[in-house]
């Protein structure tokens, strides 16, 4: 994997520039003017304290989900499944936000956030189970998980959990005490940013420092030799998805507690999928992806006041994202095809590629 | 006019590794070149600048004349050089015949023609007597047969300058011969190559020519015809290279590894195995590479599912135990393909060797970083790898060195049993020569080895006893005096010595 990663920073500035050129272009095209929309949008995203404030607000659960990519990703596990723990995480959180309400605060908030990602870890626990045992592909597992956990915890709000009265398919509110502390004034920045700095510590140390890091790379980098070595390859399988599911898990109690105050039935919207592109773009490594959640969340945050301010609508910025997801995977398709690719000679050297009459190859000289 | 000349050619790798150093060389039209070195000499190097892989940082490179750039592996194809490389450079997925056609497809419309690929390189495979199924996945092949592939791929790009980075290697004494005759049809009909070997006997049957390199440099040329095998190993490594001293075999010798009606699980090889490996003896295996060597092997270590029969190991039952638990009991493997099965390229040279025992220094499951890195120290030095640091990634390490990493690793633990599957494969006389001590002097200290080697020389300078495999099933069991090549070679081809007795 680390050969993927050489020159990291300098191509993914590349990748990023890219992409926002290309966005400027398609802006001017359809006639704004792409670099006061730019500069509007770095406004909105950097220019004062609530600015900022909401950046890191957007960043927060993309820091979760990036982590939680990114672990299994070093593992060479391709979880999509991240989606699914956070539904799972998030309608756990809030329930035991709206069930016990006699805790207080701190306690709820712990229990809520540890219930929130025991219930992600054992959702991501299921395909890591069967691809560890069952050999069964992750790819195709955690997507159908994705669709189960979605359904499910919309079941449970609009059945057992519903609250009458209420328009949306949306749970109860969480008890007062249960809501995280704001970190600013006029911005739902809320407390789950330090609980997301908190797991990055974790995750990075866990990666450079421990045993499990370590199997991690090597299974990640050559499965045959790590199982040859003697390494508890299914195990770390299990526990990767575990971890991974618990991140996700986090990451819905802290929008679920710290946003919402409530499940919402289809809340996410993707988050889980934005972690692969963020794991993508921070190049399996946790900084990395912390760089990019906070680039992704000033993009999204930047948007939606630059809607306000210019004739630009938010589409555009979506379409910037898009780019730079697009070219993060153009590269890191590429890098992946020449590392498969025997040699690069595998391109065809003129002329010899439709001879299959001759019966020899080689003519004489 | 030489055909191909290389005129001070220096390269100097990214971390500042000198790896060629104002090289010069020259090849005449026709010839077999050959190129010799100690391990990280700088031989895989010049030979990626000549493929375009490389670039020097000084140096001309002239073909029939004419002074050439080489800005990449196509433009080298364009120009007719082809290169085996020395990490097989296959598509595990794809089949014989589309690794070899691969980006040169035969085309029907949008697809690959599937037939003319099949029959073109079929046509290409029996012309040069290189046998191989072009339907069969690369996967599943031997490493001797993934070697076929990749000299089949040169082939069908029409190369004329044939670049072999060491191709014998993996290969028995057989498939040796076959390519060997194979390379010299290729040069009657016009081509020249440059073969890379560590073997000099090799060099001294096939070239005509052989150029020595020592730490990058040039130390010597000079026609087979009058030299010898000595003359070029003193070239190589500065100095005599003796041959090492066995001892007298154990007197009380115990039993260590006791393998009891072991079947490997692969259907048409259910014959039970049953030997026995006493302490202080090295137990050789000779037989054809796919006869049954690398089950055997992965049922010893564990890492094989279907496996039935006993496994006994100073007394212990290893059989239910898993692979990293009989390392615990004294099980150490050198496995056959090191890339595959003995290391992780992209880590670290550290990283590499603590990875069968990281884990037992570890606190609360933080590893001991400073510990583990000041070991992994302590072996470079000991066991004389090539590398710049203990962090440098071992992908960039040269292919003898790597193999040093893993030696290193295996032997550090003092194991009880070791497995040795070829050892050394890709060493430079020197450090063969020093492993074959370790491998000597593991058997005094009363460590029970499994040596399985392509290598009849190698078998017969260490082996107590030797037995042949053949089809799944030991077919013959020597003792050290009774075993003569010849012996050996009738039992490797699956006939008994007696058949052919008057
Ligand atoms: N990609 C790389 N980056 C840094 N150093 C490298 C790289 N490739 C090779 N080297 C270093 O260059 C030197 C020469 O390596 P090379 O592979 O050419 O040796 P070699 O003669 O082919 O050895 P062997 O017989 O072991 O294959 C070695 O010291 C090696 O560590
Ligand atoms: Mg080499």
């Amino acid at each position: 994997m680390r050969a993927l990663f050489t020159g990291a920073l300098p191509r993914t500035v590349l990748t990023v520039l890219l992409a926002l050129v290309m966005g400027g272009v398609i802006m001017q095209v359809s006639g704004k003017d792409a670099l006061n929309a730019y500069q509007v949008l770095f406004n909105s995203a950097f220019g004062n304290e609530r600015a900022l404030a909401n950046t890191l607000l957007a960043a927060t659960p993309l820091i979760f989900t990036g982590l939680a990519t990114l672990i299994a990703f070093r593992a060479g596990i391709f979880n999509v499944g991240v989606e699914g723990s956070l539904y799972v995480g998030a309608f756990t959180a809030a329930w035991v936000g709206f069930t016990f309400v006699d805790l207080p605060g701190v306690v709820l908030i712990a229990l809520a956030f540890a219930a929130g990602g025991l219930v992600g870890g054992l959702w991501g626990l299921i395909p890591g189970y069967l691809k560890a045992r069952l050999r069964v592909d992750e790819i195709v597992t955690t997507i159908m998980l994705n669709y189960v956990a979605i359904r499910f915890t919309d079941y449970l709000v609009t059945g057992p959990f519903f609250v009458p009265g209420m328009a949306n398919a949306m749970s109860a509110e969480v008890t007062p005490q249960a809501q995280l502390p704001r970190l600013v004034e006029r911005s739902q920045l809320n407390l789950s940013l330090v609980v997301a700095l908190v797991v990055f510590l974790v995750v990075a140390f866990m990666l450079r420092r421990t045993t499990l890091g370590y199997e991690v790379k090597t299974i990640g980098s050559n499965p045959v030799f790590a199982r040859w070595i003697g390494m508890p390859v299914s195990r770390t399988i299990m526990l990767v998805m575990s971890i991974s599911g618990l991140i996700g898990g986090l990451a819905g109690a802290g929008q679920a507690l710290g946003v919402n105050y409530r499940f919402v039935s289809g809340f996410s919207r993707g988050l889980g999928f934005d972690g692969i592109v963020i794991a993508l773009l921070g190049r399996g490594s946790p900084v990395g992806v912390l760089l990019s959640a906070l680039f992704l969340g000033a993009l999204r945050n930047g948007a939606s006041t630059m809607e306000m301010f210019t004739r630009i609508p938010r589409d555009l910025i979506d379409i910037v994202v898009a780019l730079v997801i697009f070219f993060t995977a153009v590269e890191i398709g590429f890098n992946w095809l020449r590392r498969r690719r025997p040699t690069p000679d595998a391109v065809p050297p003129p002329g010899s590629a439709a001879e299959p009459e001759k019966e020899g190859v080689r003519g004489n000289a | 006019m030489p055909y191909l000349e290389l005129r001070g050619i220096r390269k100097t790798y990214p971390g500042g590794v000198l790896a060629n150093d104002d090289i010069t060389l020259s090849v005449e039209q026709g010839e077999i070149h050959g190129l010799v070195g100690e391990n990280g000499a700088g031989k895989s190097t010049l030979m990626k600048i000549l493929y375009g892989m490389e670039q020097p940082d000084h140096g001309e490179i002239l073909l029939a004349g004419r002074s050439l750039k080489i800005a990449n592996p196509h433009a080298a194809i364009q120009l007719g050089i082809g290169m085996v490389h020395q990490h097989f450079q296959l598509v595990p997925n794809l089949t014989v015949a589309e690794n070899i056609a691969l980006g040169a497809e035969p085309r029907k419309g949008l697809f690959a023609d599937q037939a003319a690929m099949h029959s073109r390189v079929r046509a290409l495979s029996e012309r040069f007597g290189l046998q191989v199924d072009p339907a069969a996945r690369v996967s599943d092949l031997s490493v001797g047969l993934q070697q076929r592939v990749e000299i089949l791929k040169m082939l069908y790009r029409d190369a004329r300058l044939l670049i072999l980075d060491e191709p014998s290697a993996v290969l028995t004494p057989q498939e040796v011969e076959s390519l060997f005759s194979v390379l010299r049809r290729l040069v009657a009909e016009g081509c020249t190559a440059i073969f890379i070997t560590h073997k000099l006997y090799e060099i001294m049957s096939i070239c005509e020519r052989a150029t020595v390199l020592r730490r990058g440099r040039v130390v010597g040329s000079v026609r087979t015809a009058e030299s010898s095998p000595a003359e070029i190993s003193r070239l190589m490594v500065g100095h005599d290279v003796a041959s090492p001293q066995r001892t007298p075999p154990n007197a009380n010798p115990r039993d260590r590894l006791v393998v009891r009606a072991l079947t490997t699980g692969s259907a048409h090889r259910s014959t039970p195995l049953d030997f026995t490996i006493r302490s202080g003896e090295i137990l050789g295996v000779a037989g054809v590479e796919g006869n049954g060597q690398s089950e055997l092997i992965e049922a010893l270590l564990g890492v094989r599912t279907g496996v039935t029969g006993d496994i006994v190991l100073d007394g212990t039952s290893l059989s239910r135990l898993n692979a990293r638990r009989r390392r615990e009991k004294g099980l150490a493997l050198i496995p056959e393909d090191r890339n595959r099965e003995g290391l992780s390229r992209p880590m670290q040279v550290w990283e590499n060797l603590a990875s069968a025992t990281y884990y037992r220094s570890a606190r609360a499951s933080v590893l001991d970083l400073g510990g583990l890195q000041g070991a992994a120290r302590d072996l470079i030095r000991r066991f004389d790898i090539r590398v710049s640091s203990e962090k440098s990634a071992v992908s960039t390490l040269s292919g003898g060195n790597a193999q040093k990493v893993v030696i290193a690793r295996e032997l550090a633990e003092s194991p009880a049993v070791l497995i040795a599957a070829q050892p050394t494969r890709g060493l430079d006389v020197g450090a063969a020569q020093f492993v074959h001590e370790q491998l000597l002097n593991l058997r005094r200290e009363g460590v029970g080895i499994l040596l399985i080697s392509a290598d009849l020389d190698e078998l017969l300078a260490l082996s107590d006893r030797l037995i042949v495999m053949f089809e799944g099933r030991i077919l013959a069991t020597f003792q050290r005096d009774a075993a003569t090549r010849q012996a050996l070679g009738l039992a490797m081809a699956g006939r008994l010595e007696s058949e052919d007795a008057p």
